[in-house]
């Protein structure tokens, strides 16, 4: 697995392929879809596939692979080679969707939600396989959300091949498994070296899981906390245990698009609210109601000061 | 998540982020620094900022671009005002007009000192060191020497002509910098096929207009607007269609429908129903501190408010 194209930029998505078996092109392939990395406020999260004919099903479950989070890491390590190894009949590939895409989708103005995210990138995944010319007749996903909107989703979407969305896919079928474990892995290697952005010396590495619960994770995000910036982008600014710290630790940072309401916010914004209408002096706020500022000025939001003071 | 954020207090601003013309800044030929100064708005007749340049020698004024949610990064360090100042130069006469105007309503020639006077802004003599001052005064007043002494007069004649030139001179601009000046807003990355036919040689004469008008006085203003033969403009109330009212025809009004039946004496009303057995046993129901069932629809009796 060739890191390097990720670690060339880890703030964008990156996607890891293997090379497509000669057999997925010709004979009917089943498809398994699993994520690693999804609830921890730290690193990647890393969306896998794994591909083989249906025909060579039995010959997977040979190789023992099972559920990723019954393993330990050098096992799955151990199981990652075997999978490598199997390269005759089965391809793999792997999406990481670096934190810095977490946060900016989901804090975006239009919210795009982690669960939009993980589908997208699923059928990003699955459409690749299809474009690679891998004959796909079966695909297997472990669900994100309700299973039923998903399968159907997800049917919808590929029309011809017979998806199957199930809690726990990846302990039901080994070729969920197989994709678990190529996630799991990209996303230990890649959380492993992270390669730091910012320029904070030497990083202190020892966070713990990454999952939100971890008092490791909690100390090292108080740790590296910037009362500007935040946080470095290996963070996921949108998980409300950063949110919260930096609300309470960090400088307040007022943006266009926060929610706000009431009369008070709506003086602010110089907009008047609804109820200013049903009252007596409506509209008399302006302190000097002779004089208009030319629209030349209003428009390009000049005005004159009376001090420099803000 | 929609939490509440506080504001941070604001904390005192020690620096700006302003554009400034080259010749605001020039300290080299004269030894004074170049200062903001607090000076009569002849618009607003407040107090606004303006610069003097090094030596007082040429006025600027000071406008701000300012809005909601901004901030700077400036070098290694964030500012928490996100204005953007512009310093851009100003011809003096605006601000000396006002004071003109004022003491030439007692008639007389009186030196420029005398007239240049402010309490509370006692920066305005200093207008009168500008290059530009003496020399274009003549433009709004009358010029008297007496003994080697100049004494000037507010002139109204020569001031419109003044203003007059600048409005046109301000068209040349409007049109120059393809500022739109018609009604309603154009859209700068629009591109139109038709070269713009909308607007007129009134809307741009009327544009400048306003934009000298935050420069002057209102009576001048609008004394401005009719030395240029522009008509006040009437305010949209006036201007709307009348609301629309009935047709009034010769014919005798007459009912659409007969309602007459219903008062005929052959109209027989219905007579009233019977209680039942189980009505007539709630009839006798005591009653007493109970509400009546309209009561609970009738408006509220408004409690007094805190």
């Amino acid at each position: 697995m060739d890191l390097k194209p990720f670690e060339a930029d880890n703030s964008v998505s990156c996607r890891l392929t293997s090379p497509i078996p000669d057999v997925c092109r010709s004979e009917d392939c089943c498809l398994g879809v699993d994520e690693a990395g999804r609830g921890p406020v730290l690193g990647p999260m890393v969306y896998g596939i794994c591909f083989c004919p249906v025909s060579k099903k039995e010959e997977l479950k040979n190789l023992k692979v099972a559920d990723s989070k019954t393993l330990t890491e050098a096992e799955r390590e151990n199981l990652f080679q075997n999978l490598d190894e199997a390269s005759s009949y089965v391809g793999w590939a792997t999406e990481i969707l670096s934190p810095n895409t977490i946060s900016v989708s989901m804090l975006q103005r239009t919210k795009y939600n982690l669960n939009a995210l993980s589908h997208d990138t699923a059928i990003g995944l699955i459409q690749y396989a299809l474009d690679c010319g891998v004959q796909l007749k079966e695909v297997y996903v472990d669900t994100v959300g309700p299973a039923e909107k998903y399968e159907e989703k997800l049917s919808q979407r590929f029309p011809g091949i017979n998806v199957t969305v199930r809690p726990k896919a990846d302990s039901l079928f080994p070729i969920v498994s197989a994709a678990s474990i190529c996630a799991k892995v990209t996303r230990d290697r890649v959380v492993k070296g992270w390669n730091f952005a910012e320029e904070l010396g030497d990083v202190d590495t020892d966070y713990g899981s990454g999952y939100p619960n971890d008092p490791k994770t909690k100390a090292w995000l108080l740790k590296y906390l910037d009362p500007v910036f935040g946080y470095p982008q290996f963070v996921r600014f949108s998980w409300s245990t950063a949110q919260t710290l930096m609300d309470s630790k960090a400088v307040t940072v007022h943006w266009d698009d926060d929610e706000e309401d009431g009369e008070k916010a709506a003086q602010r914004q110089n907009n008047r609210s609804m109820l200013s209408y049903f009252s007596a002096s409506a509209g008399a706020n302006n302190q000097n109601p002779s004089h208009q500022t030319h629209r030349f000025f209003t428009e390009r939001r000049l005005r004159s000061l009376d001090t420099l003071e803000v | 998540m929609a939490t509440k954020k506080k504001r941070t207090p604001n904390v005192q601003n020690d620096s700006w982020v302003v554009i400034a013309a080259d010749s605001a800044i020039d300290t080299q030929k004269h030894d004074s620094d170049p200062t903001f100064v607090r000076l009569r708005n002849p618009s607003t007749d407040a107090a606004s900022l303006y610069l003097l340049g090094s030596g007082d020698v040429q006025l600027y004024e000071v406008k701000a671009f300012q809005e909601d949610f901004r901030s700077w990064f400036v070098g290694q360090s964030v500012q928490r005002d996100g204005r953007l100042m512009f310093v851009t130069p100003m011809d003096p006469l605006y601000l000396i007009l006002p004071y003109l105007i004022k003491s030439g309503k007692e008639g007389k020639f009186q030196p420029l000192d005398q007239v240049i006077m402010d309490e509370e802004l006692p920066a305005c003599s200093r207008l009168l060191s500008c290059t530009r001052s003496l020399s274009s005064l003549h433009h709004i007043a009358e010029e008297k020497e007496v003994g080697g002494q100049k004494f000037h007069r507010y002139s109204q004649e020569r001031t419109m002509n003044w203003l007059k030139k600048k409005v046109e001179r301000t068209v040349v601009a409007l049109k120059k910098t393809n500022i739109s000046v018609g009604e309603g807003v154009k859209s700068t990355t629009y591109v139109r096929v038709k070269s713009e036919s909308g607007t007129h040689e009134e809307d741009y004469l009327r544009y400048a207009h306003g934009l000298i008008s935050d420069y002057i006085s209102e009576d001048l203003s609008r004394a401005l607007l009719k030395h240029l033969g522009l008509p006040e403009l009437t305010s949209p109330k006036e201007t709307e269609p009348p609301s629309k009212k009935r047709k009034l025809s010769d014919k005798p009004v007459e009912a659409g429908e007969d309602y007459t039946k219903f008062n005929s004496a052959d109209f027989a009303r219905k007579p009233s129903k019977k209680m039942s057995a189980a009505q007539k046993s709630l009839a006798k129901v005591d009653k007493t501190g109970m509400k009546t069932m309209s009561s609970f629809f009738s408006p509220k009796v408004k409690t007094e408010k805190k």
